[in-house]
């Protein structure tokens, strides 16, 4: 059995014309528009930033095709849960202007979510999209579809801005009363002084420093103390840079808590007790290597599994981790650490 | 054992396809050269089925920054997941480190017919 804590779905942009009221609606309908994407690499893998044989056989996009997730994902491998974390396209957090269209589009998505997929297949869980430039509109949409049973997690990507802030501290405090974690994932291009390096292997290299600038913010900014309750998991960052960024942390914590007081513990301790990680992408490790940052961790709890379908830089369930880890470990890593840490599982 | 996979007209050079000799899956390739390769359908990293990849070439090893000289057109088996790259004509041989293979079987053409042996 699987919890996978990060699968794709996609959305065809006329399939979120049903749910936009006007005038967004004929933003897409008549002018065709799309969110800026600017990649500037060529296709990465075989299929671009897919799988190659994860496309819909009817030639549509990896990822916009229930049925085919089913017999390609969930059923080939005994998903028990999987959690939709979106394709980031559209992404209404990181659009730079026409925040009254992200919201829109926003919540346009979720009904579309809600209808499509967590409505359709029991095992599907979902991420609620916000346009959180504008957090006092991203804490209505909480409050619309936070109390959806299978809606259990906020997204949040990983940009150009530091969601720490406490500008955008109503986000976490709606999502706290909502027994919502956050979910954040990093989206183009988050790194790299802003910009983009020069090869898309470079890019793909770096992600966890995202990851680290944000685990950073949102701790020294006193997130996490401030809501006690508060989940946090970090998606498609991999967890081997974890051990050192608490390492990194404490010690700076230890000499510089003069200047944020209101960080109450240790930051390894905040990322034990209100962190979670996916394990993808992981890099190849045998099962020495693998327990040994586990044991850097302190916790054999922070870590879970997830395939990034149907992306790809995919991990498979069953050829992607150091073979013969502990039974006890691996129940943890595919499915109870993920029970543990969602509020509403 | 042996096994006859396809006619020889069924792949042109540069195509690929999949098949099965015994219990195993396997994938058919022709390079650009017409001749026959097989090989177990199975990618050794994470195990993807290498005939929904793509037979394509790959730019050659250079000493020059920002040079990309493309060869091998059709000879390169790339993996449908992570593209890993395994050069048909060398055994299935990783590009990256030639240590690694995927297995291959011998394949004969006999009568116009591609005949797998295992
Ligand atoms: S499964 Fe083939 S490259 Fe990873």
């Amino acid at each position: 059995m699987i919890i996978d804590t990060d699968v794709h779905e996609r959305v065809l942009y006329e399939e979120l014309l049903p749910y936009l009221e006007q005038p967004w609606r004929r933003y897409i309908e008549d002018c065709h528009w799309i969110q800026e994407k600017h990649m500037p690499y060529t296709q990465p893998a075989v299929a671009g930033v897919d799988r190659a044989d994860a496309r819909i056989p009817d030639g549509r996009p990896a990822g916009t095709d229930l049925a085919f997730m089913q017999e390609q994902l969930l059923n080939a491998n005994s998903h028990e849960k999987a959690i939709l974390t979106g394709a980031l396209d559209p992404s209404p957090s990181s659009m730079h202007g026409w925040y009254e269209m992200a919201t829109a589009l926003a919540s346009a998505y979720n009904n579309w979510q809600i209808d499509k997929w967590l409505d359709q297949d029991e095992r599907l869980y979902g991420s609620i999209h916000i346009a959180a430039q504008e957090p006092q509109n991203a804490v209505k949409e909480i409050e619309r579809v936070g109390s959806h049973p299978k809606m259990v997690q906020v997204l949040l990507p990983i940009d150009d801005k530091l969601w720490g802030d406490p500008y955008y501290h109503p986000i976490f405090e709606a999502a706290q009363k909502h027994n919502l974690a956050i979910g954040m994932h990093h989206n183009e291009p988050p790194l790299y002084y802003g910009k983009w390096p020069k090869y898309f292997i470079e890019w793909h290299t770096l992600i966890p420093t995202s990851h680290m600038n944000m685990i950073t913010n949102m701790v020294f900014n006193g997130v996490f103390d401030k809501f006690p309750n508060l989940k946090l998991i970090m998606i498609e960052g991999g967890f081997t840079y974890v051990p050192f960024l608490m390492g990194k942390m404490d010690q700076q914590y230890t000499d510089l808590r003069h200047e944020v007081p209101w960080v109450k513990r240790m930051p390894s301790d905040i990322v034990r007790e209100q962190m979670l990680f996916t394990t993808q992408p992981l890099e190849s490790m045998k099962k020495k290597d693998f327990m040994q940052i586990v044991d850097q961790m302190g916790s054999e709890e922070i870590i879970s599994f997830s395939t990034d379908y149907p992306h790809w830089d995919y991990d498979s369930p069953v050829e992607a981790l150091p073979p013969n880890l502990d039974g006890d470990f691996k129940k943890k890593l595919f499915t109870e650490n993920a029970r543990k840490f969602y509020p509403k599982f | 054992m042996e096994q006859v996979v396809c006619h020889t007209d069924e792949l042109q050079p540069g195509e690929m396809m999949e098949s099965t000799l015994g219990k195993h899956s396997i994938v058919v390739c022709r390079a650009s050269d017409g001749h026959y390769y097989a090989f177990l359908n199975r990618c050794i990293h994470q195990g993807a089925p290498l005939s929904k990849g793509k037979l394509c070439g790959a730019p050659a090893p250079t000493d020059n920054i920002g040079e990309y000289n493309f060869e091998k057109d059709g000879d390169i088996l790339r993996c449908p997941w992570h593209g890993r790259e395994f050069d048909v004509k060398n055994e299935g041989r990783m590009l990256v480190n030639e240590k690694y293979k995927v297995k291959n079987f011998h394949v004969t053409v006999e009568n116009n017919q591609v005949i797998v042996y295992n």
